[in-house]
């Protein structure tokens, strides 16, 4: 290799870093600050010695006037959105088996209607929804935050999408051996469409997890809010206290990257299936 | 047989019927009829006004400050965060190694809640941060960032095109690996350089990729509400005040529905033409540098 290509090769690796360090450094400033001593929080960018005090006062639900339950805040994320994310991704396969492979009257029609729903814009729902929950007699329940999020038109259209460009054969050996048409699903497509349960999952299961807006309005008990809206209701209040809010932050967002981090190998190749869509 | 077929496809598509009638089709009726009502969620009747909800929303500086943010926000983001994309995309597309660890980690800031990111907006732009430390340090004074009308707007325009940046670039970059390249290397032999190759065979091949990412971005500008809400409320003086804001501060926080409704269609109506128009505009364009 020439000298030039090799330096070359060396500058091109070395913006990479420095830009990946900028991408990143929100993350590491987060986790730096809620590590650091009291004093130092906002003041210092490398704490001179670091301790879990921010996380013990935030797990202890946060001492002084504003006792909060920040621990059950994180379970209740972690409730919602499982269940949520489980159901969109089981439901979107089989709407989206029903609609690519089955032959039914009125298939068209669904397939028409969904393409509406996903780009009718959700914010004229809003307020019509928050008075259907509230009439259902759900309002400041989980399952105002859960109801409304199980089925998924954009989970159902990534599948649909998938098991139509599957070759036939595979499917018609799976009715051979007579197998019902759920087990035909969850045994054989779902295995198949890994790579799309991966993408669809991932995005969705974050989607839920940084929720603000309905959750914010569906919820008022502190004890069922999610982490999400409980870290915002409590910019203020504990503005003195930000070494537990950046422990709260680290809380909030490092679960996602570890998830993230798990599924990405199979990321890059997922990723094109959403583009080419 | 064919009942039966039918009976089978249905039932598996129940419940997505199920769904999309409960939580679509009727409060798609219900907020259709909203708008023409006065109500604050609570009383038994409500008050039949006719179109005053539109005429209030047209008089008001409120909405027609979401308005007009919406466009100084796309104006700022829009342009950043395509330059950015193609920026870390054009990257990636040239390291000969370790491709897919820089593309995963570009990609991370997608995956931030927008709170947890204002928190530490927060810290970094606080007075005695490092930050503005070494700014009044080097220049003597360091800005009052989210107190400042303009840099206000451009800080959350600024946390918005790092949330997105990474994501658009995996857009180029699949169209950046769609792009054969023999082009490249007969434009070598042609003795085109870098830039020209750059051009003349990047830049127009990338079209498709160019077209998704603007209207995705342009679309974005109109759902701004998290990052606002919890760094500036809106302000300061309606500086950073979005749609949503607004419908969240109509509907929720001074119980009008009826009128939270109305500015919630308006903002569909923005929306959906402004998309339209930057589409048309796009593929004009396109057209005429005989792109498509």
């Amino acid at each position: 290799m020439s000298r030039a290509r090799l330096v070359k090769g060396f500058v091109l690796y070395a913006v990479a870093i420095v830009v990946l360090l900028l991408m990143i450094s929100p993350y590491l400033y987060m986790l730096l600050q809620s590590l650091a001593p009291w004093r130092e929080v906002d003041r210092v960018l490398f704490p001179s010695t670091y301790g879990w005090r921010s996380y013990e006062w935030l797990l202890g639900g946060g001492v002084g006037a504003l006792p909060r339950p920040w621990l059950r805040a994180w379970a209740n994320s972690a409730l919602v959105a499982s269940v949520v994310t489980f159901s969109r991704v089981a439901l979107g396969a089989v709407v989206g088996y029903a609609l690519a492979v089955l032959a039914f009257r009125g298939r068209r029609l669904i397939q028409n209607f969904i393409l509406f729903h996903m780009f009718y814009p959700g914010i004229i729902l809003l307020i019509p929804a928050f008075l259907l929950i509230r009439s259902l007699g759900l309002y400041d329940t989980y399952w105002a935050m859960i109801l409304p999020g199980l089925v998924s038109t954009w989970a159902i259209f990534m599948y649909a999408n998938f098991f139509r460009s599957l070759p036939r054969e595979v499917i018609e050996a799976a009715r051979m051996d007579g197998a019902g048409e759920l087990r035909i699903i969850f045994q054989i497509m779902v295995p198949i469409a890994r790579p799309v349960t991966a993408i669809v999952f991932l995005f969705l299961f974050m989607e839920r997890w940084v929720e603000l807006l309905w959750d914010m309005i569906v919820i008022r008990d502190p004890s069922k809010q999610t982490l999400n809206v409980l870290l915002t209701t409590m910019f203020g209040p504990y503005g003195g206290y930000p070494g537990p809010l950046y422990a709260a932050g680290v809380l909030l967002t490092f679960p996602i990257l570890i998830l993230f981090l798990i599924f990405s190998r199979r990321f890059v190749k997922g990723v094109s299936l959403v583009i080419s869509t | 047989m064919n009942w039966k077929k039918d009976v089978g496809g249905w039932l598996l598509a129940s419940p997505y019927v199920l769904a999309a009638t409960v939580f679509f089709l009727i409060p798609l009726g219900w907020s259709l009829s909203l708008v023409f009502y006065d109500w604050n969620l609570i009383d038994p009747v409500r008050q039949f006004v006719g179109l005053e909800n539109f005429r209030t929303a047209f008089t008001t500086s409120r909405v027609l400050y979401a308005f007009v943010n919406t466009y100084k926000y796309a104006a700022i983001f829009v342009p950043s965060v395509v330059v950015a994309a193609l920026v870390l995309a054009l990257i990636v597309q040239h390291l000969p190694r370790l491709k897919q660890f820089f593309a995963v980690g570009f990609f991370l800031p997608y995956l931030a809640s927008g709170v947890a990111v204002g928190l530490v907006v927060r810290g970094i732009l606080s007075y005695d941060s490092p930050f503005n430390e070494f700014l009044r340090a080097t220049f003597g004074s360091s800005p009052r960032w989210l107190r400042d009308p303009t840099l206000a707007l451009v800080v959350i325009s600024a946390m918005i095109v790092w949330k997105f940046a990474g994501y658009y670039a995996l857009i180029f970059l699949a169209g950046l690996q769609g792009i054969p390249r023999e082009l490249y290397e007969a434009a070598c032999l042609d003795g085109a350089g870098p830039f020209v190759q750059f051009r003349r065979i990047t830049l127009p091949l990338l079209y498709p990729a160019f077209y998704t990412v603007l209207v995705l971005a342009v679309g974005l500008c109109f759902g701004i509400f998290t990052e606002p809400y919890v760094l500036t409320g809106g302000g300061p003086r309606f500086a950073t005040h979005t749609w949503q804001l607004e419908i969240y501060y109509q509907a929720f926080d001074r119980y009008r529905a009826g009128y939270g409704a109305t500015v919630a269609v308006l903002n569909a109506v923005a929306t959906f033409v402004s998309v339209l128009i930057i589409r048309r505009v796009v593929e004009a364009w396109g057209v005429r540098r005989g792109f498509r």
